[in-house]
């Protein structure tokens, strides 16, 4: 039974299966071992609810690297992605603003607030994209070590150099810009209206515990102009039969290059002798051997989880311990029995073919935060909603719906302490489901299935420490060469043939896949080391 | 146009401040002919110690003296001025509501015992922070004391060349030393102190310069740069506070030949030919130098002083852009006694500051947020009439209070009666500190931001001229003055709001006066 792996990976969560993916397409043996009886860790899918199919955790794909897509021929492996038509921002005052895919009629919209901003906006987005470009350059190879003296480190660095020459110095101006300014700052410099700037902010504070006016959140509105489709820029969408399809067809690829994938088969621990991992310890007790071990659980999970405190030095121990990972937000998913009506817009159009956000105003979601920072959940919460079943007939049945609510704040960290969650949970629950009913008065008596998750829920049926939904903050102090302990960036850990490769790693979070494919590609030498 | 020859210099330094004077001395020293301009009775702006209640003095809009630079102490000799700085850095006071409070010294042997009295694990981590901070503070240093280099302008092999020399210094560093600053750079205070100490009163005392005048509290990101920053540079103060200073600069500037008007409003900076050509006082007297030095807030040099006048619409953007929102008031107590703190009769304390865990600073933060002022508001408090006893008659004293959150664009409007209100509570906190106060009090200057706008020329009321974050300490203001020059010839800046930034350190002067000997 003792079968020799070249590579075994620990989670198979999305980069977990992209990491197995790589790995066998070069040829190596590899086993996947996923705790849940389903594929996807956090992009998952779930039937809930009988012939209702939710995606239980992360609902929309945008930042999936496209080269990845390619490489593994995913679209040969079921994946199809449906372009989100509208980003709808209902106020309370019974209006709202749409933007839409096409600019025409989103400069349209804009200028119902601003006739300035409205010109503004795609000057706006034409000089995000440029920046995004040269952050995408970043996210796709490995973080470049500063400190290094290796001439190889040098040259990279160089080429950063030369890269921030030909950028220019007004671009270069906004990039340390947006690299520390708040959300809210940055876009008063481009904007007037604030029921524009509001729902633009909230990009920059998704799974981070800080708010739309904290410094440092600027940055994450990029995140919102390098989503990509097919190369097309600003473009978010559905996974067509629901996220947890990304999943499947990444280990449908995995599989067709030889990788052996295993659900229902916990972890326990890791075999580390003489500061070399040698495989893995199942619960129930059985050893499954490997030269390599890749783990695509969070930092502190693998380090002082799974490995254990005392294989490590002080220092490293210390940066792992002080490593942030505070989850921040929760999720609220419904099956209803017809379609939700906004009292702004009714009807079932195309304005809901898209995300919803519930972010009329900065100091509503600036109060939100408050309440999070003293240990309370926002009683008024920012909400991100899609109704996925409007465009994809397959996760709902006929004239009935899914709606998955996206929430924030839920501090894994109450302040009767994070056990206590579960004496919360309905209570968050209502309050979501209140904050969203004021703009959509039949939801309540719609609802046939409620599901609540909290930070703790996450942290209990996914295994992300504190029930953090990027494995760490994407603080600038926990990016780049920093994430997930300085000096530990590219993958390797100072456990001899232990690899890290999912969120916790450089670049982080988000359904991105990059980390796993980094991980497996500097492994297999393909990229710089 | 007739120009009269008295009104002919080299230089037109504008503002009086312990920036404008420094500039001037030291440009007077390198040999130009320099008038100073101060629009206000006296010299000094935010140090200026002018009599706020008859028979007492304050001790300056900025009370705190620690930054000076000791390089600019030497060139200038102000201690032939009445100049004189302590032995060390001061301790620092927190009081409690129930306790002793803490008294922290600058030297971690001396405060070992107050530490322990709370956590003896602290005592230890006490002495690693200070250590970190030795270990650090000449890397700092050298990046605060010299011109800075324009990020956004890496265009050239050369410039690349500029920044790795620039970043050098960081690579004398030990690894783990240099990976912890750029660590630091965009933490929150309040996620760095806790990685530190265990405390909530060490912590609360500490993370007071890291939110200081800012639109922050102790945990917004990029709020721990400010601390580090401020422990960096921290020496002793000076004997007296900030007037000794603004007297010494003072007496160096005119005896290198520098003239000193006050009274004397700018009301245009005079373009012609394409440069700086002079500036106007007033409706019609003409003062003309080839070289204006500005130490006004960026935002009045550039938007009011020059008015548009061979800008472009971009840099006005830029220069509208820079927040200087202010956050701070500032309060002058007359008392008719000496004021003790509850908790340490007969002690020397001559620095407090209020705040007896972070929550509560994130509070007081959270106010200012939605245009209103804390409820029970931070204090940073510089009690001088212990080591200067000219501030009040024998046996008063004067209390110099900045009081943290109150909002510029306050929603109610500043008026009187939120003055007033601003005063009590500000009594009020106070009084739970030290009971006997309330008694004492003779009179209560409060002005807020808009005032100090108004009187000081600050727009936005911003105490250091604009916010101290990541973006704009480095890029200050924009990056077409950030060796302080401008887009027009012979205009410079030399005020807080340029490199390295705000608070009494004189810094911007001393590197601008360079810049322009340099480049004039």
């Amino acid at each position: 039974m003792a079968k020799k792996y070249d590579a075994i990976i620990v989670g198979g969560g999305h980069n977990g299966l992209v990491c197995a993916a790589y790995l066998a397409r070069a040829g190596r043996k590899v086993l996947v071992l996923e705790r849940r009886h389903v594929l996807g860790g956090a992009a998952a899918t779930e039937e809930l609810y009988p012939g209702f199919k939710f995606s239980v955790f992360s609902y929309v794909v945008s930042l999936f690297r496209p080269h990845i897509i390619r490489e593994l021929n995913l679209a040969g492996h079921g994946l199809e992605i449906i372009p989100l038509e509208a980003s709808l921002l209902p106020l309370p005052d019974g209006d709202s603003l749409c933007r839409w895919a096409d600019p025409n009629l989103t400069r349209r919209e804009i200028a119902r607030f601003s006739a300035k901003d409205a010109e503004s906006y795609s000057e706006f987005g034409l000089a995000m994209k440029k920046m995004s470009f040269f952050i995408k350059q970043l996210i796709d190879s490995p973080a470049p070590d500063p400190f290094s003296r290796r001439p190889r480190e040098l040259l990279k660095l160089l080429r950063m150099g030369n890269l921030m020459r030909s950028v220019g110095s007004d671009l270069m101006y906004l990039h340390t810009k947006l690299l520390t300014m708040s959300a809210t700052d940055f876009l008063d410099m481009w904007f007037e209206s604030e029921t524009l700037k509001s729902p633009m902010s909230v990009s920059g504070i998704i799974g981070t515990f800080l708010g739309v006016r904290s410094p440092g959140t600027a940055y994450v509105l990029l995140h919102h102009y390098m989503g990509e489709i097919d190369g097309a820029y600003r473009a978010w969408g559905f996974s067509k039969g629901g996220t947890g399809q990304l999943s499947r067809a990444i280990a449908s690829a995995a599989r067709r290059f030889g990788a052996e994938i295993r659900t229902r088969t916990p972890v326990e621990k890791f075999l580390v002798k003489r500061g070399r991992c040698r495989g893995v310890v199942l619960e129930g007790g059985e050893e499954v051997r490997a030269k390599q071990v890749f783990s695509s659980l969070d930092p502190r999970r693998t380090f002082l989880g799974m490995v254990g405190e005392k294989h490590f030095d002080g220092d490293f121990v210390h940066s792992i311990k002080r490593y942030k990972l505070r989850g921040s937000s929760g999720k609220v998913n419904l099956a209803v029995d017809r379609c939700p009506e906004f009292t702004c817009r009714p009807g079932a159009g195309p304005h809901l073919r898209g995300d919803i956000a519930i972010a009329p105003s900065f100091d509503y979601l600036e109060k939100a935060y408050d309440q999070a920072k003293y240990g309370d959940f926002s009683e008024r919460p920012y909400l991100n909603v899609v109704i996925p079943s409007l465009v994809d007939s397959t996760v709902a049945p006929p004239g009935k719906h899914v709606v998955s609510i996206f929430v924030q704040y839920a501090p894994y960290h109450i302040k009767e302490g994070a056990s206590f969650w579960p004496k919360r949970r309905e209570a968050f629950g209502d309050a979501v489901v209140d904050t969203l009913a004021e703009y959509c008065p039949t939801l309540k008596e719609s609802i046939l299935y409620r599901q609540v998750l909290t930070p703790l829920d996450m942290e209990e049926q996914l295994g992300l420490t504190e029930g953090n939904i990027f494995q760490g903050e994407l603080s600038l102090e926990q990016l780049m060469f920093l994430r997930p302990a300085p000096g530990w960036s590219r993958y390797k850990t100072p456990i001899n043939n232990l690899w890290m490769c999912g969120s916790g790693a450089h670049p982080g979070g988000g359904v991105m896949g990059a980390p796993g494919e980094l991980a497996a590609k500097t492994f297999l030498g393909t990229v710089g080391r | 146009m007739s120009v009269q020859k008295r009104n002919e210099y080299d230089v037109i330094v504008i503002g009086a401040g312990h920036n404008g004077l420094t500039a001037a001395a030291l440009l007077a020293k390198g040999g130009r002919k320099v008038v100073v301009l101060e629009k206000r009775e006296f010299t000094g702006g935010l140090g200026a110690c002018e009599e706020f209640h008859s028979g007492y003095r304050t001790a300056g809009v900025l009370h705190d003296t620690t930054g000076v630079r000791h390089r600019l102490i030497n060139t200038l000799d102000l201690k032939r001025y009445g100049f004189e700085l302590e032995k060390k850095p001061p301790a620092i006071f927190v009081p409690q509501k129930k306790g002793k409070g803490l008294l922290l010294h600058d030297d971690p042997a001396a405060a070992a015992g107050e530490i322990a009295a709370f956590s003896k694990k602290d005592v230890e981590r006490y002495w690693e922070y200070r250590r970190f901070i030795h270990r650090v503070r000449g890397v700092i240093t050298e990046l605060l004391d010299n011109v800075p280099l324009d990020i956004t302008r890496i265009e050239k092999r050369a410039d690349l060349w500029a920044l790795f020399k620039k970043s050098r210094g960081m690579r004398k560093l030990a690894r783990r030393d240099a990976v912890e600053l750029l660590r630091i750079g965009p933490m929150s205070v309040a996620d760095w102190l806790d990685d530190w100490f265990e405390t909530d009163l060490l912590k609360a005392l500490l993370a007071g310069p890291a939110i200081h005048g800012a639109f922050m509290g102790p945990r917004s990101p990029g709020s721990a740069i400010n601390l580090l920053l401020w422990e960096c540079r921290k020496g002793p103060s000076i004997k007296g506070g900030a007037g000794f200073l603004v007297t010494a600069l003072e007496g160096a500037a005119r005896d290198a030949g520098v003239e000193i008007r006050t009274s004397a409003e700018v009301s245009r900076v005079v373009v012609s030919g394409g440069r700086v050509e002079g500036a106007l006082l007033g409706k019609n007297e003409h003062i003309s130098a080839p070289v204006v030095a500005a130490s006004c807030h960026p935002k009045q040099t550039f938007l009011e002083l020059l008015a548009g006048e061979m800008t472009t619409e971009k840099f006005e953007r830029r220069i509208t852009h820079f927040r200087s929102q202010g956050t701070t008031a500032k309060v002058d107590l007359a008392l008719d006694a000496r004021i003790e703190m509850a908790g340490r009769p007969g002690e020397r304390v001559e620095f407090v500051r209020t705040g007896e865990n972070l929550d509560q600073l994130e509070k007081a933060f959270d106010a200012v947020k939605y245009g209103r002022c804390s409820e029970t508001p931070v204090l940073d408090i510089y009690m001088p009439a212990f080591s200067n006893p000219g501030f009040a008659p024998k046996g008063h004293s004067v209390l110099s209070i900045l009081v943290h959150y109150a909002p510029y664009e306050l929603r109610s409007k500043w008026s009187d009666q939120e003055r007033r209100k601003l005063g009590e509570r500000v009594v009020d906190t106070l009084c739970e500190y030290a009971p006997s106060l309330r008694d004492a009090v003779v009179s209560c200057r409060v002005q807020s931001p808009v005032d100090l706008e108004e009187r000081y020329r600050l727009a936005g009321g911003h105490i250091y001229h604009g916010e101290h974050a990541l973006d704009q300490l480095l890029i200050r203001p924009v990056p077409e003055c950030v060796g302080y020059g401008s887009p027009v010839p012979g205009l410079f800046i030399c005020g807080s709001g340029s490199h390295p930034g705000g608070g009494i350190t004189c810094a911007p002067g001393a590197l601008a006066a360079g810049a322009i000997l340099e480049n004039s």
